[in-house]
């Protein structure tokens, strides 16, 4: 296994030219990260951590799976896999072999970003464990990428085929899970009625429209006849969705996973904990949280606004009632140290991983019952 | 050898009623042929007749449909690795990895073998010098020729120490002078005690270094028959002579059979000995020959004949 990763990584010892694109591709990210340090205040931020760690999630989507995709079915087009295949390296020895070779070179660019990852990390309030668990997770979305697209090179007899397969497999995780949950919010709506009574200010007499005018400016209801004024209902009906039925969709996305394994950040209460204010991961948690909770009692029984009950109470010397918004911040809070539920993301990664190396072993075994169509062995 | 193949056959390679199909496409109809420990055995037929099919399941790479497979006793269904281990295959087509040197080709790919790497190393520096690739030991693969890469394919092919060799095509590409060394160097191993199987279009060649021929078309392998036409093409000696109204007289007077075709006048002579004397007959008949010899290529005349048939 360790020796098929060996060849595929001297195979592709990059080149004067690769080394000097490296080179551009290490001063830029470090330029990135200058820029970043000298532009950002003191204060604790997780921004540049987070950039980072999407940095290093994006280029290992995008890089590693290219390089997966073409390694099986390119192999076999240049006449390299079968004298592999005849010697005593087992399919499995190919197929993890292959699969730790492109996965490691998504783990280079991570070694590439060192210097700035330490520096964001320094100054991100985060601790090195739930760093670790982040980079974890990364590496794994980015391992499961790869063994898409290796799967994907079993499968597809040309290269174009499979590379294109494995951006789009990955795109259907990425968007896919985002646009299922929303075109399937309809579904799972309860339609809500919001009543308002107003006061018909067209159906008043001169008189009591002025009367109501005066009362506005000066703020002064106990002239006003409430009782005689005309009043008239609107109602107006909207969907509320069930976002807690379908918050699983939303969980299997990777970037949402990674976004629930990373720390906790207690949106009231950060500065005093020591933390960073939310950043994007915080944000995106917090935001998933709040449709994995769905919809409360009060956003499903609707609002109601009653001009001429209020103004009836202002009239007999009474504060209205407040049009109940709810405790904002104590939402917002409950929202963002919500239990994080990773599992559905981590699961559906595992098995997609899982899957894949089985497809990719089982297309690798000789003798060969079946052929990619349209190919030769060699 | 397990007590069951031995039983089977002693040779080292051997196929009967062997058939896959692609999809529609029957590539290979019914293949049986065997090749002993030794021996050179020549496979021959047009392009599209399924040689590189029928190799490849030699080879434990592809599965047969139907038929039986026993290569050094095992069986390629069941004990692919061992077939495996025991072949080296020259595949038809040219691979190789660019950016490694053909001595980290070889060391890899012994390796592969689960050979030590120093063992490897050492194997693989010798093969190179053994197919006269030495001096590109420490160049990468991608500077060599296309004749400089099938000899790296056979120094590849040959890491593992096989008991069988498969050679798809091995003279490709090669110079004449390349040709000739891979003759003597298919002897050589032949003569080590492993069993060759190659398949070549160029039958000239393959006449001065095979001991055995296999003729296929259309996915079937033909056997007596085109054993036969072998034996039969080997015997036909052309007679040119300055007048050949006198070699037709002499013949017939004496009632040999002879054919008289375009190109000329073929007899058939048994051995060496029988051909000496037949020039001598012929001499003192007072036939003015100016030309006595083989009527080309055995394996050409029996190759011709069959595409003949087959039309």
């Amino acid at each position: 296994m360790w020796l098929v990763t060996g060849i595929e990584l001297r195979r592709r010892r990059p080149t004067v030219k690769g080394w000097i694109f490296y080179g551009l591709v290490l001063a830029v990210i470090l330029g990135l990260g200058i820029l970043v340090a000298v532009s950002s205040s003191d204060e604790k931020t997780s921004g540049p951590l987070e950039m980072v760690l999407v940095l290093v999630l994006g280029a290992g989507m995008l890089i590693a799976p290219s390089l997966a995709a073409t390694s099986i079915n390119g192999d076999s087009a240049e006449g390299v896999l079968a004298p592999l295949q005849m010697t005593r390296l087992t399919a499995g020895d190919l197929a993890i072999g292959k699969l730790l070779a492109s996965w490691f070179i998504a783990f280079a660019v991570l070694v590439t970003t060192t210097p700035l990852l330490v520096y964001a990390f320094s100054r991100s309030g985060w601790h090195w464990d739930e760093l670790a668990i982040v980079l974890g997770a990364i590496l794994l979305v980015v391992l499961t990428s790869t063994a898409i697209g290796l799967a994907w090179s079993s499968l597809a007899a040309r290269a174009v085929a499979s590379v294109s397969l494995a951006h789009l497999t990955t795109g259907f995780l990425l968007l896919g899970t985002l646009l299922a949950f929303v075109f399937v919010q309809p579904l799972v709506s309860e339609t809500v009625t919001d009543v308002n009574r107003y006061v018909d200010y067209g159906a008043m007499t001169p008189e009591q429209q002025r009367a109501y005018e005066d009362a506005q400016m000066t703020g002064d209801f106990s002239e006003l006849d409430v009782a005689s004024l005309p009043c008239m209902e609107y109602s107006s009906q909207y969907g509320v969705a069930h976002t807690d039925r379908i918050a699983w969709m939303i969980l299997a996305n990777p970037v949402v996973m990674i976004g629930e394994v990373s720390p906790i950040i207690n949106a009231e209460t950060y500065e005093k904990d020591g933390r960073a204010a939310p950043g994007v991961f915080a944000i995106m948690h917090a935001t998933v949280s709040g449709w994995r909770m769905g919809p409360s009692e009060e956003d499903l029984a609707g609002r109601t606004y009653d001009e001429c009950a209020n103004l009836a109470a202002m009239a007999a010397g009474e504060e209205p009632p407040m049009m109940d918004e709810g405790d904002w911040e104590a939402e917002q809070e409950a929202m963002s140290v919500y239990a994080p539920a990773p599992w559905v993301g981590l699961g559906l990664q595992i098995a997609l991983l899982l899957g894949s190396v089985w497809i990719v072993i089982s297309r690798l075994r000789v003798p060969y019952k079946k052929l990619r169509q349209g190919t030769r062995v060699a | 050898m397990t007590v069951m193949s031995s039983a089977v056959s002693t040779a080292a390679v051997s196929a009967s009623g062997v058939a896959r199909a692609f999809g529609s496409v029957q590539a290979v109809t019914n293949a049986t042929l065997e090749v002993q420990p030794g021996n050179v055995t020549a496979l021959i037929g047009p392009n599209g007749c399924g040689k590189t099919t029928l190799m490849l399941m030699l080879a434990g790479l592809l599965r047969q449909d139907a038929g039986e497979i026993r290569v050094a006793g095992a069986d390629p269904r069941h004990d692919s690795a061992a077939v495996r281990a025991s072949i080296g295959w020259m595949p038809d087509q040219l691979g190789s990895w660019d950016n490694l040197t053909c001595l980290q080709t070889l060391t890899l790919m012994g390796r592969g073998y689960r050979i030590s790497k120093d063992e490897a190393r050492a194997r693989g520096a010798a093969l190179l010098e053994t197919v006269h690739l030495g001096e590109f030991a420490d160049r990468p693969a991608r500077v060599l020729s296309r004749g400089q890469k099938q000899r790296l394919s056979l120094a590849r092919a040959l890491m593992n120490d096989p008991q069988v060799l498969l050679l798809d095509e091995p003279a490709n590409g090669l110079d004449p002078r390349s040709r000739i060394e891979l003759r003597t160097l298919v002897r050589d191993l032949a003569a080590q005690g492993r069993a060759v199987l190659v398949s070549s279009h160029v039958l000239a060649e393959l006449d001065e270094m095979v001991d055995d021929a296999i003729f296929m078309s259309k996915g079937r392998t033909l056997g007596d028959e085109a054993a036969a036409h072998v034996a039969d093409a080997k015997t036909r000696y052309r007679v040119a002579t300055l007048d050949d109204s006198l070699l037709r007289a002499a013949l017939a007077d004496s009632r040999v059979p002879y054919d008289d075709e375009p190109t000329g006048i073929v007899i058939r002579v048994g051995s060496d000995q029988e051909a000496a004397q037949a020039l001598a007959w012929l001499m003192s008949k007072g036939v003015p020959v100016h030309r006595f010899g083989p009527a080309g290529s055995a394996l050409e005349q029996t190759y011709m004949a069959m595409e003949e048939e087959r039309r």
